[in-house]
């Protein structure tokens, strides 16, 4: 309810701090959950601008750099294990009210989350089972990411 | 996971585990009709005291996922845990498989290792 209400007014302040791009993972990481600011960072509005930064973007505790949670941790290195490393990740720990508004958003109790193409795909448990049958590498491609373990897969075949 | 639960089946009291674990069996027998089901309290490896009951671990083998894709199945079970997410359950790894997969694929992957993420949560997340 306090969301819905805070909504309206606080989207043109969300909106004025946003804007940046290209930023260093790390910094990423560290600044996209404070420098939002106030109630409007949890608000359905902010959230969708930021799941649609970026093909891949994860909401997570920590950072890519020093996740501080097993399982955003296991998110992290599936997606390393893949040569995905420029991606956008929020460290939720920063901003109870991205950390709340996102599970709102996604209807989803818990963190970590992922999303592709600005689509939530699931956490690390979904996000396991899809590197384990393949699924990932496909998803990847479809957003234009060639998955680093097909260049691993070729490298094999060749001996 | 057998070696895991069955160890914590052990170790808990009365051997059914705690309070929350029979609640999250009973809600996901009811909710799901699981041909296979595994609870497993994760607490203690995540830095809880005993019988802390705030991380778990939950392997669903339900005839009710047949045709859904992993994000539904999922889903439902934290359709069933509602309640219990909202409250003491702070974290809920999920495996949810159709009985045929289980059959040609009678395991699990292990939890991730913690890393200490609660020191900074004043609330659950």
């Amino acid at each position: 309810m306090r969301a819905a209400v805070r909504t309206g007014w606080r989207i043109g302040a969300a909106a004025a701090l946003r804007g940046r791009s290209g930023r260093p993972l790390s910094q990423a990481a560290q600044e996209g959950g404070g420098a939002e600011g106030g109630g409007g960072s949890g608000s359905r509005e902010a959230v969708e601008r930021l799941v649609r930064e970026h093909p891949v973007v994860v909401f997570m505790k920590g950072s890519p750099a020093q996740p501080l949670c097993g399982f955003s941790n296991a998110v992290v290195q599936i997606l390393r294990l893949h040569g995905v490393e420029d991606y956008r990740a929020h460290d939720v720990l920063q901003d109870p009210d991205l950390r709340q508004g996102i599970k709102n958003y996604s209807n989803w109790p818990t963190i970590p989350q992922v999303y592709l193409n600005g689509e939530f795909v699931g956490g690390c448990d979904i996000l396991l089972q899809m590197h384990q049958n393949g699924d990932l590498v496909e998803e990847l491609k479809k957003l234009g990411i060639r998955s680093a373990l097909l260049d691993a897969e070729k490298d094999q075949e060749k001996k | 996971m057998r070696g895991p639960l069955l160890a914590a089946a052990g170790g808990a009291m009365g051997g059914a585990g705690g309070p929350l674990a029979r609640t999250i069996r009973a809600k996901l027998t009811a909710a799901l009709q699981p041909t296979h089901l595994e609870v497993r309290d994760d607490s203690p490896r995540h830095g809880g005291p005993p019988g802390a009951e705030t991380h778990f671990g939950v392997l669903v083998v339900s005839g009710r996922f047949a045709g859904l894709p992993l994000l539904q199945r999922h889903r439902l079970v934290h359709e069933a845990l509602r309640a219990e997410l909202a409250g003491p359950l702070h974290a809920l790894q999920v495996i949810a498989r159709t009985p045929q997969q289980w059959e040609s694929d009678p395991q699990a992957p292990p939890a991730p290792p913690c890393l200490g993420g609660s020191k900074r949560e004043q609330r659950r997340g």
